[in-house]
């Protein structure tokens, strides 16, 4: 009996903490969506730096991916912001497997100020999570149009590029000279040519080093679809509306053709010895010294591999080899944008807006990772002096009412393009075992991106 | 109000507010970091959902995925790899907990050396292997030193034969130390004075293993059995880190995982994750069942030698009976 009495009290304990615990959570909500509703009209093209809202006081929480230079750079960025605006502290939180985790900090509503907005937001979202920046068309004024597209619902800009990236192979240029390879390759049978010269030339031990290890790496391959077809609309309209797009298309353009040279190139010995030990870190002094030829990675690694050593001089950027009617193109996307939290209090949204436009107007980030900022008119990073007759390459953002098609059928294919890095790391591990060959694996892809077309609804 | 006092203070009283508020820590902790996701994530398998965004009721569909895709259950095959090594690992554990808990020189450094990987973080452990794997760095090297020729060894994370055994290796290496000195552990309560009565009756060390100390501690032993091969099933560190699941070393919870953070199919992970733990929960069962019938558990005599006895009472009864007539 007394057992009893003691298991029911136990049972009483738990169940009311639990509904306190419930009872937290519906109050936190019902808050943050009264904060929501209130008005909150301010855009960025309003703020005159140093002159508006200068004595706005608020502490920031800023969660970002940039690991590496928290301590370092962004110290120096607060230092100076806070010349202009002396009552705005920042506080700078990294996340390392930040792709991940970042998504999941999102849904608790209560993350910090400023954040990087990932991809796995949905456009009709994105209203839910985030300040609205401004409308597209007036921000376009400042900034280049077509790099806002990425974060824009409905003529309403949500998240503004930290920079842009433009999608080539960094290359050692010395390693490719001294191998024989005069000129850039623009094929992909030019491009595998010059990687077995070079490999010939015995002291490389990677032509191409994949850095298959770090996972996220293999995440780049996908970034050279829209330029190997040369359409700005492939993205959000050829991709998710084409017909088996995975399909060889026997000229040597398109998806395949991007995963096919991977293929070629593993297949051939082009690459490492033994992908599943590739070292990320070790990778950049490696090809800074000549020992590895080319990585192929977005814009951004062009600094970091140039800093990695004293051959700085050596290490060049070139579009990817692949031309359509005789035209090479590189696509430029944004990296990540910066998004403002739509439950912080209103001078937090002020003075993160304020952080914000100082950041992409003022603070240089873009120029000095190697990408290109999205202000008009600010000069080209030296990744792309070389790039010559290039076509730089915007995607068209997906017409009204799609906004979300690509993420669902991406998502529902497990595909994940731009985002797991699936195919090319299939193509990767087919190629080294021999298991599978390039028809098998585009045909397996074709299916499922159409099984998961029909779902969605497209024909 | 004194009477109120009175009770308060009294022993019985006393005893329940001691439990209680005791209980209190734990039990809220429990409920909140186990039991309310848990209740989450049972109702997540029922939608189609991502972490963000809008969720739509489903019911099974999910369930019915599961086991119409065929990446679940084949990576479910992974499991008998590790399953193979919990084996050579209490093996192992055993081995060593029966030299170790007789008097050997310098034994408490060997007890603290093999029990100090458990205390490494899986983690940690994934990126020492992956350099130890790595072509020609600290496996390579030593078995260089052996004689072996580097253009012989397997590339051991890449070649599909054999990086499934690499992975599983790893976890031999760091649960083998906390195995032996539970085995430790069990031995010492075995009464010395059996082995002076064996060491009497002429019993050498396999006898002595064989006769006293298994048998003492058989419940010890088949308790760690079933959390290693439960554990087998639910492999993701090792994996996950070493190999990120590439190169056909995605365990079921590998493929999960993918699943929930690349694709956003947090209701299909979710019901992955509720197959896993039914699976579990029948396989622990199964092996109670098994170890009840041939081994017995704690006090309880086995019941395939209970059955036996009796037969063999039987039998002899029998007999008895036909001499008799």
């Amino acid at each position: 009996m007394r057992k009893n009495a003691k298991r029911l009290l136990a049972l009483a304990l738990t169940g009311a903490m639990t509904l306190s615990f419930a009872g937290c959570g519906s109050k936190d909500e019902g808050e943050g969506k009264k904060k929501d509703d209130g008005e909150f009209s301010l855009t960025l093209d309003q703020i005159k730096l140093g002159e508006d809202y200068t004595d706005v006081k608020a502490d920031l929480k800023f969660l970002t991916h940039k690991t590496d230079v928290i301590d370092t750079k962004f110290k120096e960025y607060i230092t100076e912001f806070q010349k202009l605006y002396p009552n705005i502290n920042i506080e700078y939180e990294g996340i390392t497997d930040y792709a991940n985790d970042i998504t999941t900090r999102l849904s608790t509503g209560d993350w910090g100020d400023i954040c990087m907005i990932p991809t796995t937001v949905d456009k009709d979202d994105l209203g839910t999570y985030f300040v609205k920046l401004g409308d597209q068309e007036k921000l376009g004024e400042t900034y280049v149009k077509d790099w806002l597209n990425n974060f824009t619902y409905q003529g309403s800009t949500y998240g503004v590029p930290s920079m842009v990236n433009a999608q080539g192979i960094v290359y050692n240029k010395r390693v490719f000279e001294e191998s024989g390879v005069k000129e850039v390759p623009k094929t992909p049978d030019d491009f595998l040519a010059a990687l077995k010269k070079i490999k010939d030339n015995k002291k490389v031990t990677a032509p191409l080093y994949t850095n298959f290890a770090a996972d996220w790496t293999m995440n780049a391959w996908d970034a050279y679809i829209s330029a190997s077809t040369g359409d700005p609309d492939f993205m959000n309209s050829g991709l998710t509306k084409g017909k088996e797009p995975f399909t060889d298309r026997k000229d040597g353009t398109g998806p395949f053709a991007v995963y096919n040279l991977l293929y070629e190139a593993v297949k051939q010995g082009l690459t490492e010895e033994d992908p599943t030990t590739t070292d990320w870190e070790g990778s950049k002094p490696m090809i800074n010294k000549g020992e590895i030829g080319c990585m192929v990675l977005g814009s951004w690694a062009f600094v970091q591999m140039r800093d990695a050593g004293d051959n700085g001089d050596d290490i060049a950027y070139m579009p990817f080899p692949i031309s359509v009617n005789g035209k090479q193109y590189a696509s430029v996307g944004p990296d990540y944008n910066y998004g403002i939290n739509v439950n912080s209090s209103k001078d937090q949204k002020i003075a993160a807006m304020c952080y914000v436009k100082w950041l992409v107007e003022e603070s240089g980030f873009a120029g000095g990772e190697g990408g290109l900022s999205v202000v008009q008119g600010d000069a080209l990073p030296d990744a792309l002096s070389s790039f010559g007759d290039v076509e730089l390459l915007v995607d068209n953002p997906a017409p009204e009412g799609e906004e979300n098609l690509f993420n669902d059928i991406n998502n529902d294919s497990e595909l994940g393009i731009n985002v797991s890095g699936a195919i090319p790391k299939a193509t990767l591990e087919a190629a080294t075992q021999g298991s599978q060959n390039m028809e098998e694996l585009s045909k397996e892809w074709n299916e499922k991106w159409t099984t998961a077309q029909k779902n969605n609804g497209v024909e | 109000m004194r009477n109120f006092i009175k009770w308060i203070t009294s022993a019985k009283v006393n005893k329940v507010l001691c439990i209680i508020t005791f209980m209190f820590v734990p039990l809220a902790l429990l409920t909140v970091f186990t039991y309310i996701p848990f209740g989450k994530m049972i109702g997540f398998s029922f939608y189609d959902m991502k972490y963000i965004g809008d969720r739509e009721f489903v019911g099974l569909k999910n369930y019915a995925e599961v086991f119409s895709r065929d990446d679940c259950f084949k990576a479910l095959k992974l499991s008998l790899y590790y399953i193979a090594a919990s084996f050579v690992q209490l093996g192992l554990a055993l081995y060593f907990a029966t030299l170790l808990s007789f008097k050997t020189k310098g034994g408490g450094i060997f007890k603290g050396l093999m029990f100090f990987p458990y205390l490494v973080c899986g983690i940690a452990v994934g990126f020492i292997f992956k350099f130890f794997y790595t072509r020609g760095f600290v496996l390579d090297t030593v078995l260089q030193w052996c004689g072996f020729n580097l253009d012989n060894l397997p590339y051991w994370l890449k070649d599909t034969s054999i990086n499934n055994i690499s992975v599983a290796a790893t976890s031999v290496w760091r649960y083998m130390g906390q195995n032996m000195v539970l085995f430790i552990g069990a031995i010492m309560s075995v009464d010395a004075e059996m082995y002076e009565a064996a060491a009497i009756d002429g019993a050498g060390g396999w006898q002595k293993f064989r006769y006293i100390i298994f048998p003492s501690i058989s419940t010890i032993i088949v308790l760690n059995l079933i959390l290693a091969i439960t554990g087998s099933l639910s492999v993701f560190e090792p994996p996950y880190v070493i190999t990120g699941g590439n190169f056909g070393t995605g365990t079921y919870f590998v493929i999960m995982d993918k699943l929930a953070h690349a694709s956003q199919k947090v209701g299909l992970a979710s019901a992955m994750a509720i197959v896993l733990l039914v699976i579990i929960l029948i396989a622990t069962l199964l092996q109670k069942l098994f170890f009840r019938y041939f081994i017995g558990e704690g006090e309880h005599e086995a019941i395939r030698a209970v059955r036996k006895r009796k037969k063999r009472e039987a039998l002899a009864a029998a007999g008895n009976g036909g001499v008799q007539s």
